[in-house]
C-alpha cells in the first residue's frame, strides 16, 4: 500500500518533471521563431524600407502623358477644315480579364449596335496575342454607348473605356490634296520626330499642310501623374501639367471658291491653281479626282488604298503641286513680254504667215492649216499664231527662250509651304547637255517656242508666272497659311511699261475681242463689268507630225491636253489662276471656260458683297 | 504523507464569486482575446477598403463565435471527457462522407452540405483530434507503454489521411501537428522523436512526388518568387512589398494603398497581416506579437496548472495549434515559408477558423475555471 503510493508519488514526479523540461523547449521554440519574425520584419520593414516603399508606389502611381489637342485648319474665312471630335474606344488586356467570352457575350447584350462579326473577329484576336498586350476594338463608340458602357464597366474587368481627339475633316474629299491627312505614327516617323513631344499622341501629318506645319500644328504633351489600381484603373489623378495645344491655322484659299471648282472639274484629271497676285495667298488649290483623307486617319484598310492606287485616274497625285505638264501656248504671252523686253522684236514688227514655217526643209505647221496673213506680236497671242514664235525662236535661240521665261518662275520650285513640289524643265542648252548628254538641235527651239518638247510645268507654277505677270513684275512667294514668313518681294527688270501693257492687252483681247480663242468662255462676262485676260494652250501629248489631230481616233490618254491661264480685273487683278485639263482637248474650248467661270464666281461672289 | 488538516472550504461561502468566474471565464486569456478581435475589426474595415458592410459581417461573426467560447466554457471537463470518442467517430464519419458527397469549392473536396449548414468536417476534427489523442493518454502511467503511442499515431494518421485526400495538405499537416503534441506531452521518448524525424528528412525527396503539381508549384514558386511574377509568385511579392513598405511606423490606419488598390490579392483573409503590416509597421507587428505572445503564455500556464492528464494535453495542444497557426500564417506572407492557405487566426476575415479557434479558447477557460478541490 504504501509502496504503491509511493510509485504514484514518483510516477506524478517524474511526470511533472518531464512536462516541465518539455513545456521549457516548447517555449523556447515559440521564442525563437518569434525572434525569427521579429528579424524577418526588422529586415523587410527597417532595412529594406525603401526599397519596398519604392516598388509600392510604382505599383500605385504612373506618369501619363496627355496628348495636345491638334491644331485646327481653317479657311481664310475661319471655316473649320481640319478639326478635333471626340471619339470613344474600347481597350482589351487579356491577362487582367476574367473570361473572354463571358466578357463579349456580356459586351454585346450592353451594345448591340456592335456588329457580332468584329467582336468575334477581335476576341480571336484576343486569345492569341500575349496576355499582357493591350488591344483596341476597333470599333468607335458613339457618345451614348460611352456613357452606358462607363456606368457598367465595373462588370468588364480588363476593358477601359478610352476617350481621344480624332482628327475630322468635315469636308470630306474637299481640298484634301492641300489639307493633307493625317495618319498612325509609324517606326519610321518615330526616327523623324521628337518622340517626348509624340508621347500619347497617334497620329502625325502626312501629307499636305498637315505635314508641312506639322510643328506649329502639333502642339506639346501635357503630363498627369496617376493613382491606378491593380487592374490598371485609374483612380484619381494626382497631379497635371496641362498640355499646350497645337497652334490653329488659318488658309488663305476659301473654301467655296475650291468647291466651286471642284464641282466644275469633278469627273475630270484636272487641276486649277488660283492665286492673289496683290500678296501671293493662294485662293484655291485643286487637283481632280479627289479622295477623302478620313480613310487615313484609323490607318487605311488594304483594300481600300489598293483601290486608290490602282485607280486609273491616280487620285492620289497631287496634280496642281507634282503633275507636270507641256505649256503649249500659254508660253506665248512669256515668250512675246520677254522678247520685247530683250529687243529681239518690236510691237509692230509683222510677219506673213501662211499657215506653216519651214526651217531646214522641214514644215512646222500652224495649228490653223490655212495660216493666219500678216500677223503681229498682239494678234499672235489673241489667235494663238504660231508661226511668229517659230520664226522669233530662231532668233532668241534656246537660252535666249530660257532667259526670258526664267523671271517667270518657269523650271523653279515656286517655294509654297507644302511638300514635294515639282519643279518642271525649262530647257537650255546646258540643261540638255547636262540632263541628256547631247547637243541642242536648233529645230528643238522651234517647238520650245511653242510650249512642247521638253518644257514642263506644274499648275501651281503656271499660275505663279500668271500673277507675276498680272503683277506687272511683282514676284511673291505662293503661299497657303497667310501668316507664313515670306521672302520680301522681289521685282522682274522691267525696261518698258508699254510691253507689259501691251501683251496684257493682247491677252485681254483673248478673252474679249471675237478672234480671242477665248472669246467664247469670255462671253460669260460681257454683261458684267469684269475685264479678264487670259491665253488658252492646247498641249500635244503625242506627236503627230504630219498627220491631222483626230480626236476620236486617238487613245484618251493621248488627247490634248486643255490649258488656260488667265487673271482679273486687268487694271488691279485680284485673282490669276491656271487651268489644266488632261486629255480633254482644246484649252479655248475645255480650259477656258473654267478659268473665266473661276474668276466671275471668286470676283462676283466672293470679293463684292 | 501530511494529510492537510483544513477542512475543505464551501466555495460559495468563503470566496465571493466575480461575475468571470461565475460564466467561467479566465479574465486574461479574454482580455488578449478581445484586444486581438478589436485589432481584427479594425484591420478588416481598412483592408476592404472602408467596407462597414464587411467590418459589420465581421463583427456578427465574433459575437457568434464568442457565444461560442461561453457556451464551451461552461462544459466541465470531465464532460468533455466523455463524449470526446463519440466526437471524434462523428468526424471520421463525417470526412468520409465529404470525400462521397462532398461540395467542390476552390478545387477540392472540403465541405458537407447538409442542407441547412454547409460544413467543414475538418474543422471538427482541429478538435476532435487532439482531444482523442489525449482521451488514450488521460489514466496511463508515467511514461505511458509504447502501445497508447501506437495507437495515438494510428489515429492520427487515419485522420490526416482523410484530409489529405480531400485534397488538402495545409489543414491536415497541421491537425497531424495537434495529436503530435499531444504524444509529444504525453513524454513520446525523445529517441524516438528524433529517429522519427531523422527518416523523415531523409524521405522528403520521395514524398516531394506525393505532392500535387499545385503543391510543388507553391513550394518552387516559394523558393523562387520573382520566376513568376504574375502568376503564383505574385502574391508574395505583393505582400513583401505591402510588408516592406509599411516601414519602422506604418502607413497609418487606413492608409494601404497595396490593399485597397488590389495590388495584394486575399488582403481580408490569407494576407490580413501584410495589411497591418503596412498601415501599422514594425512597432505595430511588434505590438501584434507580443498580444499573440500573452496569449501563447497564457495558455501554457493554464495547461501547466492542469489538474489532469486529459485537460493538460489538450490545454497544451491547443495553445500550440494557435502558435502554429499564426507562425505559419506570418512565415508565409513574409516570404520565410511557402503560401498555404491558412488564416492568420483571430484576425483574418471568414468564418469557420474563427469558430474553431474560439471554441478551443472556451474549453481552454473551462479547463481553468472547473477545478476539483483535491484532498492530497
Amino acid at each position: 500500500m504504501h509502496n504503491l503510493r509511493f510509485d504514484e508519488t514518483q510516477n506524478r514526479l517524474r511526470q511533472k518533471h518531464s512536462f516541465r523540461q518539455r513545456m521549457l523547449f516548447i517555449t523556447l521554440i515559440i521564442l525563437t521563431v518569434f525572434s525569427i519574425i521579429l528579424l524577418r520584419m526588422a529586415y523587410l520593414q527597417w532595412l529594406n524600407h525603401d526599397l519596398y516603399y519604392g516598388k509600392a508606389e510604382g505599383n500605385r502611381v504612373s506618369v501619363q502623358p496627355i496628348a495636345p489637342a491638334r491644331g485646327k485648319i481653317l479657311d481664310r474665312n475661319g471655316v473649320v477644315l481640319a478639326d478635333n471630335q471626340p471619339v470613344y474606344s474600347l481597350t482589351f488586356q487579356r491577362e487582367l480579364m476574367d473570361n473572354i467570352d463571358n466578357t463579349f457575350g456580356a459586351l454585346q447584350q450592353l451594345l448591340p449596335a456592335i456588329p457580332s462579326t468584329t467582336l468575334e473577329k477581335f476576341a480571336q484576336q484576343l486569345k492569341h496575342s500575349p496576355r499582357h498586350r493591350q488591344l483596341i476594338l476597333p470599333y468607335r463608340l458613339s457618345e451614348n454607348q460611352a456613357a452606358k458602357f462607363a456606368v457598367q464597366n465595373h462588370r468588364f474587368p480588363g476593358v477601359t473605356l478610352s476617350a481621344n481627339l480624332k482628327r475630322i475633316y468635315p469636308f470630306g474629299e474637299s481640298a484634301v490634296h492641300l489639307l493633307g491627312y493625317v495618319g498612325r505614327i509609324s517606326q519610321q516617323d518615330l526616327s523623324r520626330l521628337d518622340a517626348t513631344r509624340y508621347r500619347g499622341t497617334e497620329n502625325t501629318g502626312r501629307a499636305g499642310i498637315e505635314r508641312f506645319y506639322e510643328d506649329r500644328l502639333q502642339g506639346y504633351p501635357g503630363i498627369q501623374t496617376v493613382e491606378s489600381n491593380a487592374q490598371g484603373r485609374v483612380l484619381r489623378t494626382l497631379n497635371t501639367l496641362a498640355p499646350i495645344a497645337g497652334e490653329d491655322i488659318t488658309l488663305s484659299i476659301d473654301i467655296h471658291l475650291q468647291q466651286y471648282l471642284e464641282n466644275l472639274l469633278a469627273g475630270k484629271r484636272a487641276s486649277v491653281v488660283a492665286i492673289n497676285p496683290q500678296n501671293g495667298e493662294i485662293l484655291a488649290f485643286v487637283s481632280t479626282p479627289l479622295y477623302d483623307p478620313n480613310l487615313f486617319v484609323d490607318g487605311i484598310d488594304h483594300q481600300s488604298y489598293n483601290a486608290l492606287l490602282n485607280d486609273p485616274n491616280k487620285p492620289l497625285i497631287n496634280r496642281a503641286l507634282r503633275g507636270q505638264y507641256p505649256p503649249g501656248s500659254t508660253t506665248k504671252p512669256f515668250l512675246a513680254l520677254g522678247a520685247l523686253e530683250q529687243g529681239y522684236t518690236t510691237m509692230t514688227d509683222r510677219i506673213f504667215d501662211p499657215g506653216y514655217f519651214e526651217f531646214q526643209n522641214k514644215r512646222y505647221r500652224n495649228w490653223k492649216r490655212e495660216g493666219h496673213g500678216w500677223t503681229d506680236l498682239q494678234r499672235s497671242i489673241v489667235e494663238s499664231v504660231d508661226t511668229l514664235y517659230y520664226k522669233l525662236s530662231l532668233d532668241m535661240g534656246v537660252d535666249g527662250i530660257h532667259d526670258v521665261l526664267a523671271p517667270f518662275g518657269f523650271g523653279q520650285l515656286t517655294q509654297i509651304d507644302l511638300l514635294g513640289e515639282q519643279s518642271g524643265i525649262l530647257p537650255s542648252q546646258e540643261w540638255k547637255r547636262r540632263v541628256h548628254g547631247k547637243p541642242w538641235y536648233r529645230g528643238e527651239t522651234i517647238v520650245t517656242s511653242i510650249g512642247q518638247g521638253y518644257n514642263l510645268v506644274t499648275p501651281l507654277q503656271l499660275a505663279q508666272a500668271t500673277a507675276i505677270l498680272a503683277n506687272r513684275g511683282q514676284v511673291i512667294t505662293p503661299h497657303l497659311v497667310v501668316d507664313r514668313p515670306l521672302d520680301p518681294p522681289h521685282q522682274v527688270p522691267i525696261k518698258n511699261r508699254d510691253h507689259w501693257e501691251y501683251v496684257i492687252q493682247a491677252m485681254r483681247d483673248v478673252v474679249h475681242t471675237p478672234a480671242g480663242t477665248a472669246w467664247r468662255a469670255g462671253l460669260a462676262l460681257k454683261n458684267k463689268q469684269i475685264e479678264a485676260a487670259g491665253k488658252t494652250g492646247t498641249a500635244q501629248v503625242f506627236s503627230l507630225n504630219d498627220a491631222d489631230y483626230k480626236e476620236e481616233e486617238l487613245a484618251s490618254h493621248l488627247h490634248d491636253h486643255a490649258l488656260f491661264i488667265g487673271f482679273a480685273p486687268v487694271s488691279r487683278p485680284q485673282i490669276a489662276l491656271s487651268v489644266i485639263v488632261e486629255n480633254a482637248g482644246g484649252g479655248g474650248r475645255v480650259a477656258a471656260p473654267i478659268g473665266i467661270q473661276a474668276m466671275k464666281y471668286y470676283l462676283e461672289e466672293i470679293q463684292a458683297p | 504523507m501530511i494529510r492537510s488538516i483544513t477542512p475543505p472550504k464551501d466555495p460559495l461561502y468563503v470566496t465571493p464569486k466575480t461575475l468571470l468566474a461565475r460564466l467561467h471565464l479566465d479574465g486574461w486569456l479574454l482580455v488578449g482575446l478581445l484586444t486581438l478581435l478589436s485589432l481584427s475589426v479594425m484591420i478588416i474595415y481598412s483592408a476592404s477598403g472602408g467596407d462597414s458592410d464587411v467590418a459589420q459581417s465581421h463583427l456578427l461573426r465574433i459575437l457568434f463565435s464568442f457565444g461560442l467560447l461561453l457556451v464551451f466554457a461552461q462544459i466541465p471537463p470531465s464532460k468533455l471527457f466523455i463524449i470526446t470518442p463519440w466526437l471524434f467517430i462523428a468526424g471520421i464519419i463525417l470526412l468520409v462522407a465529404v470525400l462521397l458527397i462532398g461540395d467542390i469549392g476552390k478545387g477540392a473536396q472540403r465541405w458537407l452540405d447538409l442542407g441547412f449548414i454547409r460544413l467543414q468536417p475538418s474543422e471538427i476534427m482541429k478538435l476532435a483530434l487532439p482531444m482523442m489523442v489525449a482521451w488514450l493518454f488521460a489514466y496511463t502511467d508515467f511514461p505511458a507503454p509504447l502501445s497508447r503511442f501506437i495507437l495515438g499515431t494510428i489515429i492520427i494518421v487515419l485522420t490526416a489521411g482523410l484530409i489529405v485526400v480531400q485534397p488538402d495538405l495545409g489543414t491536415s499537416i497541421l491537425i497531424a501537428m495537434s495529436g503530435l503534441f499531444v504524444l509529444f506531452f504525453a513524454g513520446l521518448p525523445w529517441k524516438i522523436i528524433l529517429s522519427v524525424l531523422a527518416i523523415f528528412a531523409i524521405s522528403a525527396p520521395i514524398l516531394w512526388t506525393f505532392l500535387h503539381p499545385y503543391q510543388q508549384q507553391r513550394v518552387l514558386t516559394f523558393l523562387n518568387p520573382e520566376s513568376d511574377p504574375l502568376g503564383s509568385g505574385y502574391h508574395i511579392i505583393q505582400s513583401k512589398i505591402a510588408i516592406g513598405s509599411g516601414g519602422v511606423d506604418g502607413k497609418g490606419f487606413l492608409g494601404s494603398t497595396q490593399a485597397h488598390l488590389d495590388f495584394l490579392p486575399e488582403s481580408t483573409t490569407d494576407f490580413i497581416f501584410s495589411v497591418f503590416a503596412e498601415e501599422f509597421g514594425l512597432i505595430g507587428v511588434a505590438v501584434l506579437l507580443l498580444v499573440y505572445g500573452f496569449i501563447l503564455a497564457r495558455g501554457l500556464y493554464i495547461a501547466s496548472q492542469a489538474q489532469d492528464n486529459f485537460t493538460r494535453l489538450i490545454a497544451v495542444s491547443f495553445t500550440l495549434t494557435f502558435f502554429i497557426y499564426l507562425s505559419v500564417n506570418i512565415g508565409m506572407v513574409s516570404g520565410l515559408l511557402p503560401v498555404v492557405g491558412l488564416p492568420l487566426p483571430l484576425i483574418s476575415y471568414g468564418g469557420t477558423s474563427m469558430v474553431t479557434i474560439m471554441i478551443s479558447f472556451g474549453i481552454l477557460m473551462s479547463i481553468h475555471t472547473h477545478k476539483k478541490m483535491l484532498s492530497t
